[in-house]
């Protein structure tokens, strides 16, 4: 083997999260088990969203040499399903621990049918090495629930490899014969032989260098749906390999508020022609406008039916359709806030309320009938507009508990209870 | 034995109806535990009696339910109503998503009689408030039946005309390919509830849905009503813990509606197919008040309003969203359980009125009671009543879009344009595009739908132009849309 691809193997870790869970009604910790890379002398490890998330209560990073050390999490970015940790250098430093750092290689020079291997801790087994080639150097995949909830793969495409990558492989590197990163494992399909996807070398760079100078990527959003072109030119009239199809515009958007509608074609971004007659040509179209500086002024060039007009908005800080989450003990209660984009999604009139996502058998929530999924929008008819509000409600019920009046939606319909203590 | 049982069964009634020498007689040979088979026969005899009179109000019906691709029977129960052939089938029995123009070739068949011979009907609509369905057989056959009213006695019209523990029989139909043999049931009453029509539960199954139930003497003690789910545990080998599933007789039923529940509303005979005229409030999804939060309120009774419709009588009264409505012309509502059968109580309030009629809503809104008199309008076209029509070579039914359309897809009435898929035929052009049932279309070939009326032509005019290649839907669902290409060629 390549000088460098050991060198790389010195840099590749296996990560252990301990983790804080909403689901059931009351906060529960439970453990996952991950791989992750080291990218620079000061200890900033790489791996996925999916294994590290604001959630983990506790970070430890299995060297090469198996010696166990601490870690925080920098900050993640499920859309690209990356995670930033930061070793604890303190700790390396008095434990006299070394380690290695891995670099990254251009992952646009990748073709079909490179050798390339998977590095990782599938099914928790340390450092496992699997060999395997680039199947497909530009998938495109976007999944709304894909990262635990949360939305991934609106912004890039994926490397697709037949390098067998199974669960915990997640987060470790997809490398070349000498041992350069060209890729962060991610996912396969299950049930499915040798399908698995990483996310390419030249997104993990920008989204490493984000988060370790911001903690976090911010993206700007109009509320654009796009759809792919493909041969529709003739319908729309368009030249080949022009515009891109709007498939829906979100309600209550920026680009809905601009006057965009589902139909339309989008010719150009600030001047910038566009062409989305495929799929994997969206995410650098979407990209282009997440890219931009939020509240900055965008102007689309759009075609409607013989009629091309430009159409200015201002973007928006792009949020998630999952909202922050919260424990209420003495109710047995766990709940997300309905964010913006959820409301948007679900044709909620406006992101009042937050969402049940667990009740514990026995507690007042449990007894007064609420249940998964019901949205609360009051609590004793105070308009729970922030998840704050909720928390002041649960704060005075826990210095002096009392019945209180929680008005909630299901489906649409509202219902009223009493919780009791 | 079991003729003592059902004898010492039959104890308490026969101490309540002291009139009948007879029955005192039951009940002093049943306290000395006799067994007289004598007195069996007379029993039998007399119920035989009352039996073969009354299976005459009792015929099968069947009808053709036609869709774009087949023409389906349906076989159901119906109870005869009138002399001039009038018949009654339950709700449920007809598919409310299609229209009734759908439903085709009513037969009418004699219990016990072989299916060969039969007799048609014309078919009358549904009654809004009882949702009866009503038929007129034609006039051969009407000497052949009898109307319930016939059996009807002076106490079928109180209000509560059987009491618990009182025996009941009724009549179950078997299948077409049984002839629809007439089969005897009987069991004591275990139950009368308000759900909010006075309804009886007996022991064990009675009769089948739309067919009436009788008592001992063989007055009409009322109808069969869909039945209860009950719960079993499911055990098997491979799941050894047992599942809880709930089943439901759908051929036969415990429960039925009190005579008095049933007496009154045979005469709504609809006089349009639709139903019309048909009241509406606008007050949308209605919810109960758990008992709870009526204390918490400190309320008797009452219902909330989840959604004031736009353009509604309701939201015209100046009535708001999460409002409660505790009292209708000066009654409160009253205290019904379970808990949501509330609901139906508000919903037959308004039912039972006309378009015109005034209706005066007591509500709570936070800690303010309020008064609103609301006049009720017709209810908007309903989608039974809108105009389809199915395009072969596309693959896809056009429905035009209703205001209950709108209220489903949580729509603003301005945004009410469009046709409704009401149907997709499977891998059909539209299919295969991903047109789905229940998709709104909003533009076809890149123009606004404006009416229902241009998208049929332009629709049309695609179908007939063979030289065309593709046609493209903006279709919303959810609150996406979506542009689906449909390749003609």
């Amino acid at each position: 083997m390549h000088r460098d691809f050991n060198r790389l193997l010195d840099a590749v870790v296996r990560i252990d999260v301990r983790e804080v869970s909403y689901d059931s009604g009351v906060k529960l910790f439970s453990a996952g088990v991950g791989s992750g890379v080291i990218m620079s002398a000061d200890g900033l490890v790489l791996t996925n969203a999916h294994v590290a998330s604001p959630k983990a209560v506790e970070i430890s990073v299995t060297l090469a040499s198996l010696e166990r050390v601490g870690a925080t999490l920098v900050g993640w970015d499920h859309w690209t399903d990356l995670a930033l940790l930061r070793l604890d250098l303190e700790e390396t430093k008095r434990r006299r621990l070394a380690f290695t750092h891995a670099k990254f290689a251009d992952s646009d020079r990748l073709y079909p049918g490179q050798i390339v291997f998977a590095v990782g801790t599938p099914h928790g087994l340390t450092r496992t090495v699997t060999r395997g080639i680039i199947s497909n150097n530009r998938r495109y995949f976007q999944d709304n629930t894909g990262v635990r909830g949360y939305e991934t793969g609106a912004f890039n495409t994926w490397l697709q490899t037949d390098a067998a990558i199974n669960p915990g492989n997640s987060g470790g590197p997809l490398v070349t014969e000498n041992g350069s990163v060209v890729g962060i494992s991610s996912r396969g399909y299950l049930g499915a032989n040798n399908l698995g996807f990483a996310i390419p070398a030249n997104i993990a760079r920008r989204v490493l260098d984000g988060l370790s100078r911001d903690g976090v990527i911010i993206r700007s959003y109009i509320g654009v749906v796009p759809g792919a072109l493909r041969d529709f030119e003739g319908f729309y009239s368009l030249a080949l390999n022009t515009g891109m199809l709007i498939n829906s515009v979100d309600p209550g958007s920026p680009a809905a508020a601009a006057g965009l509608r589902g139909g339309d074609i989008l010719l150009e971004i600030d001047g910038q022609n566009v062409d989305g007659r495929f799929p994997e040509q969206l995410p650098p179209i979407e990209n282009a406008i997440a890219s931009l500086a939020v509240g900055s002024t965008v102007t689309l060039k759009i075609k409607r039916g013989s009629e091309t007009k430009d159409y200015s908005m201002a973007t928006e800080r792009l949020e998630s359709q999952v909202g922050e989450e919260w424990a209420f003990e003495k109710w047995g209660l766990t709940v997300r806030k309905v964010s913006r984009a959820y409301a948007r999604a679900n044709q909620l009139s406006d992101a009042t309320g937050v969402i049940v996502l667990g009740v514990q058998p026995g507690f007042p929530a449990a007894v007064a009938g609420l249940s998964r999924g019901d949205i609360i929008t009051s609590i004793n008819q105070v308009k729970i507009t922030s998840l704050d509000l909720a928390k002041e409600a649960h704060a005075s019920y826990e210095v002096r508990p009392g019945p209180i009046l929680v008005e909630a939606q299901r489906n649409f319909r509202m219902s009223l209870y009493v919780l009791k203590p | 034995m079991t003729s003592v049982l059902i004898l010492l069964a039959g104890l308490p009634r026969s101490a309540t109806d002291k009139s009948s020498a007879l029955r005192r007689l039951w009940r002093a040979v049943a306290c000395f535990g006799v067994l007289t088979f004598l007195l069996n026969a007379a029993v039998a005899a007399d119920l035989r009696e009352l039996w073969k009179d009354r299976l005459k109000s009792v015929v099968a019906v069947e009808f053709f339910t036609e869709s774009e691709l087949d023409r389906r029977p349906t076989v159901t129960n119906g109870v005869v109503a009138d002399d001039q052939g009038l018949i009654i089938v339950q709700a449920g029995a007809m598919n409310p998503r299609f229209a009734p123009d759908q439903f085709k070739d009513f037969r009418v068949y004699l219990p016990g009689e072989p299916p060969q011979r039969f007799w048609s009907a014309v078919y009358l609509g549904q009654d809004v408030l009882s949702g009866w369905h009503f038929l007129r057989v034609v006039e051969d056959m009407r000497p052949f039946l009898a109307p319930i009213t016939r059996f009807v006695a002076d106490r079928s019209q109180n209000s509560d005309s059987v009491q618990i523990a009182q025996r009941v029989w009724g009549i179950g139909l078997r299948g077409k390919d049984e002839d629809f043999m007439p089969y005897f049931l009987e069991a004591p009453i275990g139950l009368i509830q308000t759900l909010p029509q006075r309804s009886a539960i007996c022991l064990d199954d009675i009769t089948a849905p739309g067919l009436p139930v009788f008592d001992e003497k063989g007055a009409f003690a009322g109808l069969g009503i869909a039945g209860f789910g009950q719960t079993y545990m499911q055990f098997s080998q491979r799941d050894r813990g047992g599942a809880a599933v709930v089943m439901v007789n759908i051929g036969e039923t415990s429960a039925f509606l009190l005579a008095a529940e049933v007496l009154p509303y045979l005469g709504r005979i609809p006089t349009d197919i639709f139903g019309r005229p048909v009241p509406w409030l606008g007050a949308h999804g209605l919810q109960p008040i758990d008992p709870e939060v009526l204390t918490f309120l400190k309320l008797d009774s009452g219902c909330v309003v989840s959604e004031v419709l736009a353009g509604s009588p309701a939201e015209k009264a100046g009535m708001k969203d999460r409002d409660m409505i505790v009292a209708i012309d000066g009654k409160p509502l009253p205290r019904l359980k379970p808990d949501r059968v509330v609901v139906a109580y508000v919903q037959r309030e308004i039912s039972r009125r006309r378009p015109g009629d005034g209706v005066a809503l007591a509500v709570q809104r936070g800690n303010e009671r309020l008064d609103f008199q609301v006049t009720l309008v017709e209810e908007p076209k309903m989608a039974r009543e809108a105009s389809r029509s199915y395009f072969e070579r596309l693959g896809f039914t056009a429905r035009e879009f209703v205001y209950a359309d709108g209220v489903g897809r949580r729509a603003p009435v301005a945004e009410h344009t469009g046709v409704v898929a009401h149907f997709v035929k499977a891998n059909s052009p539209a299919a295969t595009a991903g047109l789905g049932m229940d998709d709104w279309i909003k533009e076809i070939d890149g123009i606004p739908v404006a009416t229902y009326a241009d998208a049929a032509a332009q629709l049309s005019a695609i179908e007939k132009d063979l030289a065309r290649v593709e046609a493209v839907l903006l279709i919303r669902r959810g609150g996406e849309t979506q542009v689906l290409r449909i390749k003609l060629k």
